[in-house]
C-alpha cells in the first residue's frame, strides 16, 4: 500500500517533507556526475540555469550585499568604540567575519528569496500543468532534467555570486568605516587574522547553501499541487525552507569549522 | 490489453477522491470515464501509468500489477501505454518535431536525426507536418493538442489514455479527434481510455461508459444504457440540468 500524502502543515507533513528532501538530495547527487557525460540538451539546460542563478541574480545581490556590508561595518565599529580604546582591529575583524561566515550566511538569505522562489515557482508550474508528468511518460527523469541543472548552477554560480557579494560588502564596509569612524582602509585589507581555513570554510558554506537552496526549492516545486494556489504555497515554503536550511547548516558547518578549521 | 482497477483508494490531504473504484476495461475497447469536475477521473487514469500511486487497491495492465512498480520498472509500461494530457504539455523550448521526437530519443535511444525524421512522419498522420519546425507557443490549443496526440502515438502504444481530448477544441477539430480515437481502436486494436465531458464524443464513439460519482463508480454500461438510465444522478448529467440530486 502506498503512503498517503499527509495534511499540509501537520507534523507528519514536515517529517514527510524532510524525508522527500533527503531522498531528492541522494538522487540528485547520484545524477550530478553522469557516467556517460552530459548530452547537448543537458549542457544547454545547465548554461541556462547558470545564467539565471548567476547573471540575473547579480544586480540584486550586489546592491543587497553593499547595504549589508555597510551595516555590519557601521555596527561593528559603533559597538567596538564603546569597549575598545582604538578601532585599529575593527577592519581586520570585519574582514575575517565576512570571509569566515557573514558573506556566505547573510548573503545566502537574499539569494534564497530570489533563486529559491524562482525554482519552486518554475517547477511547481510545470507540475500543476502536468509537464512533469509528461516528462515521466516520455522516460525523461524530472530529477535529471529539472533538478540536476538547477543544483549544479546553484552550487557553482551561488558560490560565485556570494564571493562577489562578499567583495562588494567588503568595499562598502571599508567606505563606511573610513567615512563614519576614520578607520584606515589598509586595516580592512590586513590578512593578519585570516588563514586558509577561514577561506575554505567560507567557500564551503557558499557551495553548501547554494546546493541547499536548489534542493529545498526543487522538492517544494515537485510537491506542488492544486493549481496556482498550490504553486504560491510551494514558493512560500521554498523560501522559508531554504532560509531555515541555511541557518541550520550554518550551525553545523560553523561547529565543524570550529573544530576542524579553527580561527587564529 | 485489458485494464483492471481493483478497489482503488486515493486521498489528497483530507479529501478522499477515490473511495474504492473497481473497473475492468477490455482489450481494444473505446472506454469513456465521465463525471463532474474534480470527481477523480484524471486521478484514476494516472494510476495506470504510475503517475499516481493508490493509497490502497490494485491496478492491472494485462496481468501485470503496476501500482507498486518502481520508476525504472514503469518504463516498459509507459512505452506500451501513452497518455494525452488535458493541457497538451508540449515543451515550449522545443519545436513541434522535437516534442514528437522526445519519446523516440528517450524510450528507444534513437539518434536525433532519425527521431526527427520519424517525428515528421508522425506529424503528417495528424496533418501537422507544416508546423514541424514551429514552437508550440505559436500554435492554438487545437493544433497543440494534435501535436500532443502525435507525440503520444509515436511509440505505437497498445493503450492510449486521453484526458479530455476535445476540451477547448472547436467542434470540427473535436470530431476529427473523435475519428482519430475511433480509428485507433477499430483498425489498430488500441485500447483507448478517454476522460471526457463531451456528450457528443461519448455517444459518437464510446463502446462503454463509466460514470464516477462520490469516489465510486455510479454507472457502467453502453452509451445507449447511459442515455436511458433512470438513475436521477446519471439522468441529470446526461441532460446537463442545473437542478437535480447531483452534488458537484
Amino acid at each position: 500500500m502506498a503512503e498517503a500524502i499527509p495534511t499540509p502543515g501537520s507534523s507528519a507533513a514536515l517529517r514527510w517533507q524532510l524525508r522527500q528532501t533527503v531522498e531528492l538530495t541522494a538522487r540528485t547527487l547520484e545524477m550530478t556526475f553522469p557516467r556517460q557525460g552530459r548530452s547537448a540538451a543537458a549542457r544547454r539546460a545547465l548554461a541556462t540555469q547558470m545564467h539565471s542563478v548567476g547573471n540575473r541574480s547579480m544586480p540584486f545581490m550586489v546592491v543587497t550585499m553593499a547595504f549589508i556590508g555597510a551595516i555590519i561595518s557601521f555596527q561593528t565599529a559603533l559597538q567596538s568604540q564603546e569597549i575598545l580604546p582604538d578601532l585599529s582591529q575593527v577592519g581586520a575583524t570585519f574582514t575575517k567575519l565576512l570571509v569566515r561566515d557573514l558573506a556566505a550566511s547573510v548573503g545566502a538569505l537574499p539569494l534564497a528569496t530570489r533563486v529559491g522562489a524562482g525554482i519552486a515557482a518554475e517547477i511547481g508550474s510545470m507540475v500543476v500543468t502536468e509537464q512533469v508528468d509528461a516528462l515521466r511518460m516520455n522516460n525523461a527523469d524530472p530529477v535529471e532534467t529539472l533538478v540536476v541543472p538547477r543544483f549544479v548552477a546553484c552550487v557553482v554560480m551561488g558560490t560565485v555570486v556570494l564571493v562577489i557579494g562578499g567583495f562588494v560588502a567588503f568595499g562598502a564596509g571599508v567606505v563606511v568605516g573610513q567615512l563614519a569612524f576614520g578607520i584606515e582602509a589598509r586595516t580592512f585589507a590586513s590578512t593578519a587574522l585570516l588563514n586558509g581555513g577561514d577561506v575554505a570554510l567560507g567557500l564551503a558554506k557558499c557551495a553548501t547553501y547554494g546546493g541547499a537552496i536548489a534542493l529545498v526549492s526543487s522538492e517544494r516545486g515537485l510537491s506542488a499541487f492544486g493549481g496556482s494556489e498550490g504553486v504560491g504555497r510551494a514558493t512560500t515554503e521554498a523560501v522559508v525552507g531554504s532560509c531555515f536550511a541555511i541557518i541550520v547548516l550554518n550551525v553545523l558547518l560553523s561547529t565543524a569549522g570550529y573544530f576542524l578549521l579553527p580561527a587564529l | 490489453m485489458a485494464i483492471r482497477f481493483v478497489d482503488v483508494h486515493k486521498r489528497f490531504g483530507t479529501k478522499e477522491v477515490l473511495a474504492g473504484v473497481t473497473l475492468r476495461i477490455e482489450d481494444g475497447e473505446c472506454f469513456f470515464i465521465v463525471g463532474a469536475s474534480g470527481v477523480g477521473k484524471s486521478v484514476l487514469i494516472k494510476h495506470l501509468v504510475g503517475l499516481l500511486r493508490p493509497d490502497a487497491g490494485d491496478v492491472f495492465l494485462g496481468d501485470q500489477e503496476v501500482s507498486r512498480l518502481s520508476e525504472d520498472a514503469l518504463r516498459p509500461v509507459r512505452k506500451r501505454c501513452a497518455m494525452v494530457f488535458q493541457s497538451s504539455t508540449l515543451f515550449d523550448s522545443m519545436t513541434c518535431a522535437e516534442n514528437v521526437a522526445l519519446p523516440l530519443r528517450k524510450h528507444r535511444r534513437m539518434a536525433m536525426p532519425d527521431a526527427l525524421a520519424e517525428a515528421r512522419r508522425r506529424l503528417e498522420a495528424v496533418r501537422m507536418e507544416r508546423f514541424a519546425d514551429a514552437l508550440p507557443a505559436a500554435l492554438g490549443d487545437g493544433l497543440r493538442k494534435r501535436v500532443a496526440i502525435a507525440r503520444a502515438l509515436t511509440l505505437e502504444p497498445e493503450v492510449v489514455l486521453f484526458d479530455e481530448p476535445t476540451t477547448s477544441l472547436d467542434p470540427v477539430s473535436a470530431r476529427r479527434t473523435d475519428q482519430l480515437i475511433a480509428t485507433l481502436c477499430a483498425q489498430e486494436g488500441v485500447t483507448a481510455v478517454v476522460v471526457s465531458h463531451d456528450l457528443t464524443s461519448i455517444f459518437g464513439i464510446a463502446d462503454r461508459v463509466a460514470m464516477l460519482y462520490k469516489g465510486g463508480v455510479r454507472f457502467l454500461g453502453t452509451p445507449e444504457e447511459f442515455r436511458a438510465s433512470d438513475d436521477p444522478v446519471v439522468r441529470q448529467f446526461v441532460r446537463g440540468e442545473a437542478e437535480g440530486p447531483m452534488e458537484v
